[in-house]
This record gives C-alpha cells, sequence and structure tokens, in this order.
C-alpha cells in the first residue's frame, strides 16, 4: 500500500506526485496543510529520519509501514520500490548525472523557496491572529526548522537579500541551460527522475524570477519547462491542487548554505 | 583508466578512495594539495571547472561529485556490493549520506577549517592569498576560503557549527545503539562517507565523543578502521591529517 502525505502540488510536494503517476501505480492521496500545522499533530506519520526534516518541511510517503521522508530520495525509492515505467534509465553514468542533479537542485530548492516564501508565506504568516503562530510552531523541532518559520513570520527578509538570492541563482540555472544545449533530458537521453526534480524546482522560480529564467537567457530551460508541463503525469499532479494556485504554495525550505 | 585526483584521505576525498579500496579496483592517484591550491590550477580547471576535490575520470567520462561518484564506483564496477540489497535500505543509506553531507559535515568542516586550514595559509603574503581567492571559480568556495584565510568567522557561526555538532553526534550515537552500520545491517557507502567525517571525532570531540558517552559511534569507527580497505587508505596519507586515524586503534 502506497499513501503519499502532500500539500499543494509545488516544489517538494510535486515531485513524488509526478513520480508516482509517471509510474502509473495507484496510491492514496493523503493532504495536509502545514501551515495549518498539520503534520505536527499525533498520528501524523514520522520517524527519526522524518523528525530530522532536512528539507524543513517536505512529503511523507508510507509504504508497507515504512515512512519515507526528503523528497529527491523519494523520488528514488519509488523508482526503485515501485512497479511501473524506469525513472532512471541508463548505466551507471546516466544515475550518476541524475543524482548529482539532485545535489545541484537541493541548492536551487533553498534560494527559490527563500523568494516563494518572502513573497507568499510571510503575508500569511502575519496575517495569523496574535499568538496562532506560536502556538503552532513555537516549540518546533529541531531547531532550524522553527528558526526557518520564523523568519518569515517575523518578515525578516530584506529586498537587497532577495536580490542577492536571485543573483545566486544565476549560475546553476545556466549550468541546466547549458546542460539542455546538450541533451534533451538532464541526465542525458532519456527522462529521468532528474528532470522532475529540475522541473519542480523550476517551475515555481520562472514567474518568481524573470531576471533569472527568462526567454532572452533561458530559451531551453523555459522550453523544457513546456514539455514537462505537458506530460500527462505532470498535468494529472497539478490537478490535484485544491487552492487553483499551486505557484503560490511554499514553505521554509532547505539551507542554502551553513557558511553564508 | 581510471584516475582519482584526491587530496589526503579525508572528507570527500576520502570517499571515492576508500569505496574504491574496498572493491578492490586499481586506479591511478593524482594527488593534489588543497593548502597549495593545486585544485585552482589551470591543469586541474581543464578537467574540473569548479576547482573542487575530488574528480574521477573514467575513460572519456569526469565525475565531480563526491557522494554520486561512490555509487557510480559501486555500479560500474566488480567486487563486493556497497550498497544495500533493499530500496528500503538504500533509501536508508542515501539519507543519512545527505544528512552527512548537507548538515553535519559544513558545521564540523567549519571547526576545522577555522582551526586548521586558515592557519596552515594565513602566513603567506595577504595579497598572495587575494589572488588565490580570485582564481576560484565557485562563490561558495571563494566565501570559504576567504572566511578561513583571514579568519572571517563570526562568534555566532562557530557558536552554531559547535551545537550542530554536538547535535550531531548524539543522533549519529542514537541511530547506531538501533543499527549496526548506516543503513541497516551490513556495511555501505553510508559508512564509508560517515567514516571519512568522522574518523577524527574522538581528536577533535573528545568531551562529546569517547568510550563511555558514545560507544556505538566508538566500536562503529573501530569496526570500519579495522577494514583492509580503510588501512590500505589511510596509508596513503601524505601529512599528519592522516596519523589521526590511529587513535582508533584498539588498546
Amino acid at each position: 500500500m502506497v499513501e503519499l502525505y502532500h500539500w499543494e502540488p509545488n516544489g517538494s510536494f510535486l515531485k513524488p506526485l509526478v513520480a508516482l503517476y509517471e509510474k502509473r501505480t495507484p496510491f492514496t492521496s493523503r493532504w495536509f496543510d502545514p501551515i495549518a500545522g498539520e503534520q505536527l499533530a499525533r498520528g501524523f506519520p514520522a520517524d527519526t529520519e522524518s523528525s530530522l526534516q532536512l528539507e524543513r518541511e517536505g512529503p511523507i510517503l508510507v509504504h508497507d509501514g515504512a515512512v519515507i521522508s526528503s523528497s529527491f530520495f523519494l523520488l528514488e525509492y519509488i523508482n526503485d520500490a515501485v512497479p511501473g515505467a524506469n525513472l532512471c534509465p541508463g548505466g551507471a553514468y546516466q544515475h550518476y548525472r541524475a543524482r548529482a542533479w539532485g545535489q545541484v537542485l537541493t541548492g536551487v530548492s533553498a534560494g527559490v523557496s527563500v523568494l516563494g516564501c518572502a513573497k507568499y508565506l510571510a503575508p500569511r504568516l502575519q496575517a495569523l491572529e496574535p499568538g496562532t503562530f506560536q502556538k503552532r510552531f513555537g516549540t518546533l523541532e529541531p531547531l532550524e526548522r522553527r528558526q526557518a518559520w520564523a523568519a518569515f513570520a517575523n518578515g525578516s527578509w530584506s529586498e537587497e537579500a532577495l536580490a542577492a538570492v536571485r543573483e545566486r541563482l544565476k549560475p546553476p540555472v545556466r549550468r541546466i541551460e547549458a546542460a539542455l544545449a546538450r541533451d534533451p533530458w538532464l541526465a542525458g537521453a532519456e527522462y529521468s527522475i532528474a528532470d522532475i526534480d529540475a522541473f519542480s524546482t523550476l517551475n515555481p522560480l520562472a514567474p518568481l524570477a524573470p531576471d533569472v529564467i527568462n526567454r532572452g537567457e533561458t530559451p531551453r530551460v523555459l522550453e523544457f519547462l513546456e514539455r514537462m508541463r505537458a506530460r500527462e503525469a505532470v498535468r494529472a499532479a497539478l490537478e490535484l491542487s485544491r487552492s487553483g494556485k499551486p505557484l503560490e504554495a511554499f514553505l521554509p525550505g532547505a539551507e542554502a548554505s551553513r557558511w553564508g | 583508466m581510471l584516475t582519482l585526483y584526491h587530496w589526503e584521505p579525508n572528507a570527500n576525498s576520502g570517499k571515492p578512495m576508500l569505496a574504491l579500496a574496498e572493491k578492490g579496483v586499481p586506479y591511478q592517484s593524482h594527488y593534489l594539495d588543497l593548502l597549495k591550491f593545486d585544485q585552482h590550477s589551470p591543469e586541474y580547471l581543464a578537467i574540473n571547472p569548479d576547482g573542487t576535490i575530488p574528480a574521477l575520470v573514467h575513460g572519456d567520462l569526469v565525475l565531480t561529485e563526491s557522494t554520486p561518484m561512490m555509487e557510480y564506483i559501486d555500479e560500474a564496477f566488480q567486487g563486493p556490493a556497497l550498497r544495500p540489497d533493499s530500496a528500503l535500505g538504500r533509501w536508508r543509506m542515501r539519507w543519512w549520506m545527505r544528512y552527512f553531507d548537507a548538515y553535519f559535515a559544513p558545521s564540523l568542516s567549519m571547526i576545522g577549517w577555522s582551526v586548521f586550514v586558515g592557519p596552515a595559509v594565513r602566513q603567506r603574503d595577504p595579497a598572495e592569498l587575494r589572488a588565490a581567492i580570485e582564481r576560484i571559480p565557485l562563490e561558495s568556495r571563494r566565501i570559504a576560503w576567504r572566511k578561513a584565510m583571514f579568519n572571517e568567522f563570526t562568534p555566532d557561526e562557530l557558536e552554531e557549527s559547535r551545537r550542530r555538532v554536538v547535535f550531531s553526534i548524539g543522533v549519529l550515537e542514537t541511530h547506531l545503539r538501533e543499527h549496526r552500520w548506516i543503513a541497516g545491517e551490513r556495511y555501505s557507502l553510508g559508512d564509508i562517507n560517515g567514516f571519512n567525517l568522522g574518523y577524527a571525532l574522538p581528536l577533535s570531540q573528545p568531551e562529546r565523543c569517547n568510550d563511555r558517552d558514545t560507544p556505538h559511534i566508538m566500536e562503529w569507527l573501530r569496526s570500519i578502521y579495522e577494514r583492509p580497505a580503510a588501512r590500505e587508505t589511510w596509508a596513503k596519507a601524505r601529512t599528519h591529517m592522516g596519523e589521526r586515524v590511529k587513535m582508533l586503534e584498539r588498546r
């Protein structure tokens, strides 16, 4: 039995949804509202790894009782454990490339999360009734997860800091643009989990940062996003949106860099 | 033809070194001296334009990300399997490698760079150091080197790194109390990754990582150190860094 605990189909939550639809394997969708703190409620699936929350917030897959977390490794797990199409085809080098992109895209997702949260999450948190935020997230563990939420509740992101985040996103996005000039897909000739990862990360970035993704500098990235949107699995995943605005659904994400 | 460009058997360089030794795969070793900035030389940048260590060159293929590189080594070469048989085991191995790479290692290395790498290069001419920084391709690495060279770590970020190291030692001890190895019942790349991160913890964090407080970490480290592949790998050390592993000898 496959159960996926997820929120709006955007960012890390979109990845396993697309993979499961690509596999054409039935699964149970368990929707939760992370801004209401439902992932912290008693009975929500958790284990040591999920509670450490390297991504701060993200999807959880429950498969035959095992709790699987961390969205890129969730893609690898779904490909390994769920029957259906092979989402990491090719040989050892193609697999290496997919995994190496997974590392690059984790860094990109950290920046995308900051931009999205500053624009969409912060106003929602700041509109909560006094005391509500503290009640929901005030004792959250681990500490970095609590601090990441508090940064947006307190509105502590300056325009200058956000411009710096956009600037740091340019090199990895240009690297993706260059890769798409060489091959149709990120890991090579065939579609893979790296493309699911890249679409989930870059699709929300395009409207947030037109100075990073645009027709002039990253035409292949835009073409790639359009190609991905046309896939049946991506369409099915996006249709799960309850708000109708999945590109406005952001949560605190992974840390960009410990070193500043 | 297989060539590994690496520094000491330590951190990212040590991961493919130990993985190749475990598989019994011979390779041409190309040592780069991190403290002399060999990794930013034009010759090496022609191989890895990012200027990061290690790099594995296998025929026409160049691999530069150390953790996915280990999975490549396990998949591309004959020898004992270094990944679990089950999907759940492989997921656990990958999750913990990310925990080591993204959470534990950056904090531990910040402390290491502040007390070792920075002082080791700081006595050189500041103009020479600034020129060396300018040659570093990646902004994230320029920031790291600038902080280390000119001692620009703030007290707050060092304190936060110390907090995370202490927290992570506790997390790892709890995990190893419940699991013989990182991914479960069998030695895997997760242990190779973790050993390269943590083999010197009993020396650098003696009040936190010792036989009394973290017996499971100590037994895990000693068990890996006793493997012939680890002995072979650490025998390739060229500096005193490699000596640190000897404190894992059982008395």
